[in-house]
């Protein structure tokens, strides 16, 4: 219970905190464009990878256990691609960037702070908050929900592909959006948003908090890699169960 | 001109230190599987699996709620409630329960794995350990692979059990399903199979994230940065070989255990 309200409420004020600092010292905007390209060259790949595998691989499951009972899989090509983009691929993409991201993040300011980078940064009248943690902040907000539409794509594409192809049907009812509707790319959004505040929030706050050697390093990024990925099954229930009761 | 050439020879060069040093820590596992340091690896037991269980109790829960949240939308749609244990079980078993749990275990076995190795590596205490001449794949390495294998597969078998649990409570609430109804579904178009392939993909999940956080933990250098460097890179391989692993695996197992 502890270790649950530490990895909601400590972000949270970190990001106060980061509010804080940006409005008294300004943002480096040519620092969120170096963070979003470490973002989007680092994670990119990982995503379209991982999401056109998990794609396929759906689909052939609910084609292997579909064909017991129905014996046709295209009738549940339009659902299956309003669960993609509604619950799955917001999850996935956001547990991928959570580990790449994360982990880099963590890595990243745990190991200035070990080396008395971040004393420096202070001494030299700069906030780490603004400098650090702000940048990373705005290019993941901004990567984030980018990252999910190419997670999106590459998935019903590989779904739509494996069933063309290997499946030997009709593949095209897989991308086919007649079920979504405007609830549906609300509910991505909201999540796709969530969880880019969340993952460098709490990476770098495992980060920043490391003290020690080398030691204290790796367990910072042991601790901040599952923080951003609990959390972020964290956020994916709750909006999902939000977006469940208000009933859209 | 030669830019995309070299760009090539790299990823080249890259890609066989990563299956060179991958086959390396597996063959010397296997070779060392006879003689594990019996203290080490129950100590990386009670570090990888039985401090894993709480966080392994939350996963199984998350995702017993979610799948069926997600499921249950449907299964009104299509007056089909009545086969939401079915759907719910199979989609976790299959596909959700190893593929969310075997992530969450990669960063924190394979991180946790990663940097303690680097770490030991960084501070010479693997040369040290050569030095007195003491095989370190026997002592260090060899207990861990096969203390992640197995705290993988104990903690995916628990995580099946309560979000399955956690399946029925979810479809009672959200769709007023008779927990009856649930598992009878459950029981009359699962069969066992399903819950052994499930398994047996989490079983290749945990060798592989053993596998690949060892190495990268032995191959660090360069201090405390280094440290950091081999543990994010560990976290990294070891999802993209899980999600690699499921699209290789689903099919010849689903043919296996039908």
């Amino acid at each position: 219970m502890n270790r649950l309200l530490l990895i909601v409420g400590a972000p949270l004020v970190l990001f106060a905190r980061t509010v804080r600092g940006v409005r008294r010292e300004g943002l480096s905007g040519r620092e969120v464009l170096v963070q979003l390209s470490e973002l989007g060259s680092a994670s990119t790949v990982l995503v379209a990878t991982g999401l056109s595998f998990f794609g396929a691989v759906m689909v052939t499951i609910a084609w292997l256990e579909a064909r017991k009972y129905t014996g046709n899989i295209t009738v549940v090509g339009p659902a299956y691609f309003q669960l993609l983009l509604r619950e799955m691929a917001p999850l996935i993409v956001a547990v991928l960037v959570a580990s790449r991201a994360g982990a880099a993040m963590s890595a990243e300011l745990a190991s200035m702070s070990v080396n008395e980078q971040l004393d420096a940064l202070e001494l030299s009248a700069a906030d780490p908050l603004a400098e650090l943690v702000a940048p990373r902040l705005l290019a993941s907000l901004i990567a984030v929900p980018a990252l999910t539409i190419v997670g999106t794509a590459a998935a019903a594409l590989s779904a739509a592909g494996t069933v063309t192809f290997s499946l030997g049907a009709d593949g095209r009812s897989f991308l086919d959006p007649h079920f979504v509707q405007a609830g549906d790319i609300l509910c991505s959004a909201v999540k796709g948003l969530l969880s880019g505040a969340f993952i460098p929030l709490s990476a770098c706050w495992r980060g920043l908090r490391a003290k020690g050697g080398a030691a204290a390093v790796g367990e910072a990024v042991t601790v901040g890699v599952v923080d951003a990925i609990v959390g972020c099954l964290i956020i994916d229930f709750v909006v999902a169960l939000a977006f469940l009761l208000v009933g859209l | 001109m030669l830019r995309p050439i070299r760009a090539l020879g790299a990823f080249a060069l890259w890609f066989a230190r990563w299956v060179g040093a991958l086959a390396l820590v597996a063959g010397r596992t296997l070779l060392n599987l006879g003689r594990l340091d019996r203290k080490e690896t129950f100590r990386s037991l009670v570090l990888f699996g039985w401090e894993s269980l709480p966080i392994s109790f939350g996963v199984a829960t998350l995702i017993g709620a979610t799948v069926v949240m997600q499921a249950g939308v449907y299964a009104d749609k299509y007056g089909a409630r009545q086969y939401t244990g079915w759907a719910a079980g199979y989609a976790l078993m299959w596909e959700f329960g190893p593929l969310l749990l075997g992530m969450v275990m990669a960063a924190r076995i394979g991180a946790r794995n990663a940097a303690e190795l680097a770490l030991l590596t960084i501070n010479g205490q693997i040369e040290g350990l050569r030095g007195i001449s003491l095989d370190p794949f026997r002592i260090l390495v060899a207990p861990r692979v096969v203390a992640s294998a197995i705290s993988v597969l104990s903690l995916t078998s628990v995580t099946f059990v309560i979000a399955i649990l956690w399946e029925a409570i979810a479809s009672y609430f959200t769709l007023e399903l008779p927990v009856r109804v649930f598992f009878s579904a459950f029981e009359d178009m699962l069969r066992w199979s399903d819950f052994a392939g499930g398994l047996a993909k989490s079983l290749a999940y945990g060798v592989a994230i053993s596998l690949v956080s060892t190495s990268a933990g032995l191959r660090a250098e360069g201090g405390a940065r280094g440290v950091g460097r081999a543990a994010a890179a560990a976290v990294v391989a070891s999802c993209a070989a899980i999600f690699f692993l499921d699209e290789l695996l689903t099919g010849p197992l689903e043919r296996l255990f039908s």
